[in-house]
């Protein structure tokens, strides 16, 4: 890879991560019990152990926290589209 | 299953999971360090850890790799796969350990960020010489990071279970980047290529268990073409009491479980993982999900109070002592009054 695109390479994944684990600290410690009921209450050691995934998927998840979203979505497959649609 | 989540729900059959695999790892560290050190008298500290967790991390990754498709074939191979998400960490944790060394031996002295001589190495992606094997381990090790980070249930639920699988199959993708991290590096390394043929080892039987589980799988599936009103799931005496016969239909499989003299039908597709509903049994009145314990009332597909987790039912009849499914899917949850066999 040629220097100056590894320096931009690099410089972006840091800005990234660096955002990431400070929005993580926010998330772990207020914002997943408002976008996910089963987060209420859970111990410190369930926080950080989330908090390199929400580092990571940060954008998601301050999309769904800036969103209100009370929780999490309910997963689609065939038969769950199939029970949605008109008899 | 827990209506809260917790760090890691220990239970009696996790301690002894993760207590096998701190012995495995360790056992495997210390063997490959002395192998290294026997086959290469002249090796240095830095390149047997090196070394030792490469080979370990490899051999982790085969083991996650294998297990699905094992339990696939056999059942009895189950409670490997209770806790595999312990094991894929852990192997995480020692690939991280392999490319923090490497990192540090080879791109922490120079001038230029760790990370951007990492990419800059080699550009010739020509030669097998000078072909930049690191940025395929990086590579590999980026993926993996994200399916560790991502390993605990709040990132199921938060990403929901088809999005969530798909994106741990990254795992493919990170073991073909390391075959050609592994290729290529052995090519240019000096010390015998154990790791190459390993991997090669590795390779084939990785291949041959996969394809013998698809085949396997591929001849179950025979779905049932579309606009049948009532689907045909044999006679219902010879499902056995408290298990389930699959049949597919509606585009997914579909368990019918048979319960004393009742007989009824729910989606196999567990909420939690995925997991497949219909290979458990029924368990004090719930079926239980054989991959992690789930567990869902037969009549209405919803896990009991106070959790929350519900899949689609079915209508289910019995005609001449044969039971037949109604192929389209009710809202999940949804009570459905059992069919009953003649006494």
């Amino acid at each position: 890879m040629p220097p100056l695109l590894a320096d931009i390479v690099v410089g972006a994944v840091q800005t990234y991560l660096l955002a990431g684990v400070a929005f993580a600290l926010a998330f772990a410690a207020r914002g997943v019990s408002r976008i996910d009921p089963m987060a209420e209450g859970a111990a410190l050691a369930f926080r950080l152990l989330i908090v390199p995934g929400a580092a990571l998927c940060w954008p998601l998840l301050l999309f769904r926290w800036a969103a209100g979203s009370m929780a999490p979505p309910v997963e689609s497959n065939a038969h769950r589209r199939a029970a949605r649609r008109p008899r | 299953m827990s209506h809260r989540y917790r760090a890691v729900g220990w239970n009696p059959q996790k301690l002894a999971y993760d207590r096998t695999i701190a012995l495995a790892v360790t056992s495997g560290l210390g063997i490959a360090a002395a192998g290294t050190a026997v086959l290469n008298p002249a090796a240095t500290l830095e390149t047997i850890l090196l070394r030792s967790t490469a080979l370990t991390a490899l051999v982790l990754l085969h083991a996650v790799l294998s297990i699905g498709p094992l339990c696939r074939l056999d059942r009895r191979l189950l409670p490997l796969l209770y806790n595999r998400r312990h094991l894929g960490v852990t192997m995480f944790l020692v690939a991280a350990a392999h490319g923090v060394l490497a990192i540090v031996q080879f791109h922490a002295g120079g001038d230029a960020h760790p990370l951007v001589s990492l990419l800059t190495t080699s550009r010739d992606w020509s030669s097998a010489e000078r072909f930049p094997f690191q940025i395929a381990g990086a590579l590999a090790l980026g993926v993996l990071v994200v399916m560790a980070a991502t390993s605990h249930d709040f990132w199921l639920r938060t990403l929901t279970a088809p999005v969530w699988k798909t994106l741990h199959m990254g795992v493919y993708v990170a073991y073909a980047a390391i075959v050609v991290h592994v290729a290529f590096g052995a090519l240019q390394s000096e010390a015998p290529p154990a790791a190459a043929w390993l991997l090669g080892v590795g390779i084939v039987w990785l291949a041959t268990l996969h394809t013998l589980a698809a085949h396997r799988e591929a001849r179950n599936d025979r779905s049932v073409p579309a606009g049948v009103s009532w689907v045909d799931a044999g006679p219902a005496a010879a499902i056995p009491d408290g298990r389930a016969r699959i049949v597919c239909a509606a585009g997914e499989r579909i368990a019918v479980f048979r319960y004393g003299t009742q007989v009824s039908a729910v989606s196999n597709v567990c909420q939690h993982q995925n997991g497949p509903l219909g290979e458990g049994k029924i368990v004090g009145g719930c079926i239980v999900c054989p991959w992690h314990g789930f567990e869902y009332r037969p009549d209405t597909g919803a896990s009991p109070p106070p959790f929350t987790e519900a899949v689609p039912t079915f209508r289910t009849r019995i005609v001449d002592g044969r039971v037949f499914v109604d192929p389209r899917p009710l809202s999940p949850g949804t009570w459905i009054e059992p069919a009953r066999l003649e006494p």
